[in-house]
């Protein structure tokens, strides 16, 4: 089963890939959405958009389907290769399996930027880096222009370039990493993403791309990769992929936008599961696998596909459903359906100015008596290569500690990967705390897990930690990966305004090494998949934000006390109490009763002079 | 009452010591305590040369002068009628001529044997002498050269003291120069020069139709990057010959204007925009919002150059005879109707076309290229009349003075910044700013009229627009002064009581002791 998936995968990879030779300039522009039914009533939607400029036109500026604001950001900044992600959600692995694109087009949490540039020195390259992300920043309606310093990190082992790159430049390139998790991905980051595409928002399938429905996804990745492709024999292209992953729930979906307050269906229409024995007609054991499998384009988006981008390769079909054969799909009037010979997806030829509406049908008593319960009418989820959680341990406001579980579920095959951590500066890691062990096992077994790390410390707001570690996880285990830290505290003007909340620390980066391929010339290995984790909430010690004015009023008292007293000492002279000044209230009104007199009788003698 | 008992006199030791304690206290808070907290506290002020900055501002510091030397050819006159015109000419042209700041000079060429011989480039143009029937005045198209033709008999005699063809070639001169001369004396009117450098004569309609074109035109920068967009209401078209339109229509200008400024070209296509405006029949409000600036990817270029702004839509839309303003009008008819300019902005090029068309060929945006060539020109500032090298000569002179008053005026608005504001802190950045910008305007000065000075007035504006836009200096504009009270009232206040008091206390008791001193010494000399 798993093999005839991978089989599809790789079908559909080379279909796509064969389009990308620039062989005829119409097909230079590529669009698809492959719709996928996930189990427990969540549907995966991948938009890919992707398009080819030539070096020549590029160099001489005309923008035919490549974005004039993101060239000239490219141009200068010197970016030779550049990806970014918006993301937002976590997937859930356990039930919806290996993630789309085998990981490649996804960030963690919140915004994610790498790029090659081009540079002589590292000096050189910051600055490129700080040139680019402030115009990204602008571009994106995102706050890139906080990616500083101490979010900057350079990997070592875990990226490598995806484009080719010629011999000459690849000696001055320049890989910068940088990762904001606390930023929140909405809708004013798609609307300059789906500006980039050459049929904006208007045409073809970026039509269904709402913000409304987009973010509220169970999860959600944008990603924007430009490479440089250099097919054999031909010119290179720049080329540009936008990628929209995105994870419904179908029944979430389905509410009406003017009524989105959930409630309990009546009970004729409950889905129960037949087969319990104490099913009757008035017991109904809810069948919740079985729920929602039936929905259309409109109910799930909100609208229906305008027609195709006129732009497009007309070979390439724009829509595409992975769902077993047996099931039903009704379609719009002068869609062609295909079904591809793998009996578990179809696409659709959309004629160019149609509307184009989908509408899945429940599955048939047949299907639910085939497959195992949960994964009801949809195609059974691939295994993914490894499962990874990551937690915090340790106690208090002072240490704390890293735990991440890696699963190998794997029968048979070993798997190694890079483990890359980018830690915030206030987070002092004890290097000496990491180990790995297997679960379950004594100590002896865990001597070769890790085989590499490769360590930058941290120093104190100038940079943060980066940390990568090669490690191998044995067929059939769970690794602990633990590390323990210490928390610093921080200066007054660098909380943020909500500081009780925490701090975000960004999702490690996990790169599955192919495991069979030899190391290629650049010495790294090609990434088979990658996974991110969550990221992290650390809350640091946090004071009180009106210390600062609270410690002046102390000190200062404390101080005039104290300086009060001793000068009275030196200055005063001290006499007996009989001998000095009357004091006390008898005293004090004695005195006021004296002034009071003294001002009377001058009022009374000018009155009297008058 | 019972009387108290008093204390026993103190020693005078004891008074003597309170008496240095309180003092060295005070002496300690005002010589080591104040100037502490004055060189702390005190925000940094550069010096700034404030009184010549502000002289430059009200133009008392340079008078812009922009003397033109004009070269006389005669290669068919003898070498005393030649000077004998040439003075005739001068004398009528420094009649006809009211404007100091602008002075034409005559000077007369060496004769030399080819009669094709090129300009000299000292002088602002060349005047050809030629022998002909009758008294005409052409301008040569591709160089500052004008060519005048005189009858035989108009050559005035070494006596008289006026001629018909020194008064025709002043005029001629006069008239060349007439819109160059009322630009700069535009530009000193609205900058703050002191009205004997002025001329008198500029109407009020000449000076509003000069203001329009000033506002018109893009501020000087030495690189412009030109856009061009495409834009489609629809699906179609997709493509366009854009690179090779702009080579045949568009590229002899930009060569002719490269001297003055650098462009950088480029081109985008996009679809389904669409335009702020839907209506049919575009009015003359419709223009200023047909730009859909919220959906239209036309951000401006990174990198400093200010971006012109090109775009060539594609819609069935047409513009309301109504709102043409007479100026376009006059252009050519079909032009006007399809285009207009947005000031310092760009170019709209409204182009109908059938629904098929899915390429754009060269022939096609000819029409709108020849377009945007013109309003390249009058957003780049170049006048209007002329032949085109004289047009730009003119260009850089108008330039180089609109740069110098601009650096004055920002020097004159640091400087009173500066004066308004006594809490601003002015880092020596400015400082050097201010040196730099008045080294360059003083250069500019000395050298108006040429390269050199266009050079000098483009830094010394530079400069000056670094300086006054200093980052630094507005951060402390905001640091209130409830937030001092609050840092400062809570120690200082309650250790002044203390202090304040003994210092009274101790005057109170020393006072009191001259006056029983001087009792005293009284009852002893009455004793």
């Amino acid at each position: 089963m798993r093999q005839l998936f991978s089989l599809i995968f790789l079908s559909l990879l080379s279909l796509s890939v064969s389009s990308v030779h620039p062989s005829s300039s119409s097909s230079d522009y590529h669009e698809q959405l492959v719709l996928r039914p996930l189990p427990l009533s969540a549907l995966l939607a991948s938009f890919n958009f992707r398009s080819n400029t030539t070096f020549s036109e590029f160099e001489a500026r005309n923008f035919r389907l490549f974005p004039r604001s993101l060239a000239q950001i490219l141009q200068h900044a010197g970016t030779r290769e550049l990806h970014l992600r918006f993301s937002l959600g976590r997937w859930d692995a356990e039930s919806w399996g290996a993630r789309p694109w085998d990981g490649a087009r996804e960030g963690g949490t919140g915004v994610e930027l790498w790029a090659w540039l081009e540079a002589d020195t590292d000096e050189e390259a910051d600055h490129k880096w700080l040139i680019l992300t402030n115009a990204l920043s602008g571009l994106f309606c995102a706050s890139l222009n906080f990616i500083d310093a101490t979010r900057t990190t350079r990997p070592v082992m875990s990226f490598q370039p995806e484009g080719d790159h010629p011999n000459s430049t690849v000696t001055n390139m320049h890989l910068l990493y940088g990762v904001l998790p606390h930023e929140v991905v909405c809708t004013e980051n798609l609307t300059p993403f789906l500006k980039l595409l050459p049929c904006k928002g208007k045409a073809g399938i970026a039509t269904l791309l709402d913000g409304h429905k987009l973010f509220d996804a169970s999860w959600q990745s944008m990603a924007i990769d430009i490479r440089p492709i250099c097919p054999s024999g031909g010119e290179c292209v720049l080329q540009i992929e936008q990628t929209i992953d995105m994870v419904l729930d179908i029944e979430r979906s389905k509410r009406p936008r003017d009524n989105p307050i959930p409630r309990p269906p009546p009970g004729h229409e409950l889905p129960c599961d037949t087969s319990k024995p104490y099913h009757s007609h008035d017991t109904c054991f809810p069948a919740d696998y079985k729920a929602n499998q039936d929905w259309s384009l409109s109910q799930v988006f909100g609208k229906t596909i305008k027609g195709t981008c006129p732009l497009m390769d007309p070979t390439n079909p724009p829509v595409c459903l992975q769902i077993p054969d047996s099931r039903t799909v009704y379609i719009s009037d002068g869609v062609v359906e295909k079904k591809n010979p793998d009996r578990n997806s179809r696409c659709f030829d959309i004629p160019p100015t149609a509307d184009f509406e989908m509408v899945v049908t429940p599955p048939s008593d047949d299907d639910a008596a085939q497959t195992s319960p949960g994964a009801v009418g949809v195609l059974q989820p691939e295994t993914p290569l490894l499962y990874a959680e990551r937690s915090f341990t340790g106690h208090g406001q002072e240490r704390g500690g890293v735990q991440t579980i890696l699963r190998n579920p794997s029968p048979d095959r070993e798997v190694e990967f890079v483990y890359m951590e980018t830690l915030p500066w206030f987070m002092r890691i004890y290097l000496h705390t990491m180990e790995a062990r297997i679960a379950g096992h004594n100590a002896a077994h865990n001597a070769s897990l890790i085989q590499q790390v490769s360590y930058r410390p941290a120093l104190d707001r100038a940079r943060g930690t980066q940390l990568e570690v090669r490690m191998r996880v044995p067929a059939a285990s769970t690794v602990f990966l633990t590390y323990d830290f210490e928390k610093s505290i921080l200066r007054y003007t660098e909380y943020p305004p909500d500081a009780n909340r925490g701090f975000d620390v960004a999702a490690a980066v996990i790169t599955i090494l192919n495991s069979n391929a030899d190391k290629d010339a650049a010495g790294g290995r090609s990434a088979v998949y990658t996974l991110r984790t969550t990221s992290l909430l650390c809350s640091l010690p946090t004071p009180d934000f009106s210390m600062p004015y609270n410690v002046i009023i102390f000190t200062s008292t404390a101080i005039a006390l104290a300086f009060g007293g001793m000068f009275n000492i030196i200055v005063r002279r001290f006499v007996a109490a009989d001998e000095g000044p009357e004091v006390g209230l008898g005293a004090l009104t004695g005195r006021l009763k004296g002034r009071l007199n003294g001002l009377l009788e001058r009022l009374r003698r000018r009155t009297g002079n008058k | 009452m019972t009387p108290r008992k008093q204390p026993p006199p103190e020693s005078p030791s004891d008074i003597r010591r309170r008496t240095h304690v309180i003092l060295s206290f005070w002496l300690i808070i005002l010589f080591l305590g104040l100037p502490i907290w004055w060189w702390t506290t005190t925000i940094y002020r550069a010096r700034l040369p404030l009184q010549e900055m502000l002289e430059w501002a009200d133009g008392k510091a340079c008078r812009p002068v922009f003397p033109l030397r004009i070269s006389i050819q005669a290669n068919s006159l003898q070498e005393q009628e030649a000077q004998n015109l040439l003075r005739l000419t001068q004398h009528a042209l420094d009649d006809l001529n009211d404007f100091s700041g602008h002075h034409l000079r005559l000077q007369l060429s060496p004769p030399s044997s080819d009669a094709k011989q090129t300009h000299d480039s000292g002088s602002a143009l060349t005047i050809r002498l030629i022998p002909g029937e009758t008294t005409t005045a052409t301008l040569d198209p591709l160089e500052p050269v004008l060519d005048i033709t005189y009858p035989p008999n108009a050559i005035p005699l070494p006596t008289s003291s006026s001629s018909t063809l020194a008064t025709y070639v002043a005029a001629q001169l006069r008239s060349t120069f007439a819109e160059e001369q009322a630009t700069i004396s535009y530009l000193l009117s609205t900058n703050a020069i002191p009205s004997e450098h002025r001329p008198q004569g500029l109407s009020p309609e000449a000076a509003e139709s000069l203001s329009k074109r000033t506002t018109r035109s893009l501020k000087y920068a030495p690189t412009y990057h030109l856009t061009f967009s495409l834009f489609t209401s629809g699906p179609l078209p997709s493509s366009w010959d854009i690179e090779a339109a702009i080579d045949e229509y568009m590229k002899p200008v930009l060569d002719v204007l490269s001297p003055i400024h650098n462009f950088t070209i480029d081109t985008q296509v996009q679809l389904y925009a669409t335009p702020g405006v839907q209506n049919q029949v575009l009015n003359k409000e419709d223009l200023s919002s047909f730009i859909n600036a919220a959906e239209w990817p036309l951000s401006p270029s990174i990198g400093g150059a200010p971006t012109i702004n090109f775009i060539v839509f594609v819609g069935n839309q047409t513009i309301a005879a109504a709102s043409q303003s007479p100026e376009d009008a006059s252009g050519s008819e079909s032009s006007a109707a399809h285009s207009w300019l947005i000031p310092q902005w760009g170019t709209v090029y409204l182009l109908s076309l059938p629904l098929d068309v899915t390429h754009l060929s060269v022939a096609s945006l000819k029409q709108p290229l020849l377009t945007f060539t013109s309003h390249l020109l009058s957003l780049t500032g170049t006048p209007q009349s002329g032949s085109l090298p004289l047009r730009l000569s003119t260009l850089a002179r108008i330039r180089s003075a609109d740069l110098l008053l601009r650096a004055s005026s920002t020097l004159g608005s640091l400087a009173r910044l500066a004066l308004a504001l006594p809490s601003i802190s002015i880092p020596r950045s400015v400082a050097d700013g201010v040196a730099k910008t008045m080294a360059h305007l003083r250069l500019a000065c000395e050298t108006l009229g040429g390269a050199e000075g266009l050079a000098h007035a483009r830094i010394a504006e530079a400069e000056a627009e670094r300086a006054f836009f200093e980052k630094s200096m507005v951060g402390q504009l905001y640091f209130p002064d409830e937030h001092k009270i609050a840092v400062y009232l809570p120690l200082l206040g309650p250790v002044a009581v203390p202090l304040v008091l003994g210092l009274i206390n101790e005057l109170k008791a020393w006072s009191k002791r001259r006056r029983e001193m001087a009792k005293r010494g009284e009852e002893k000399k009455r004793e």
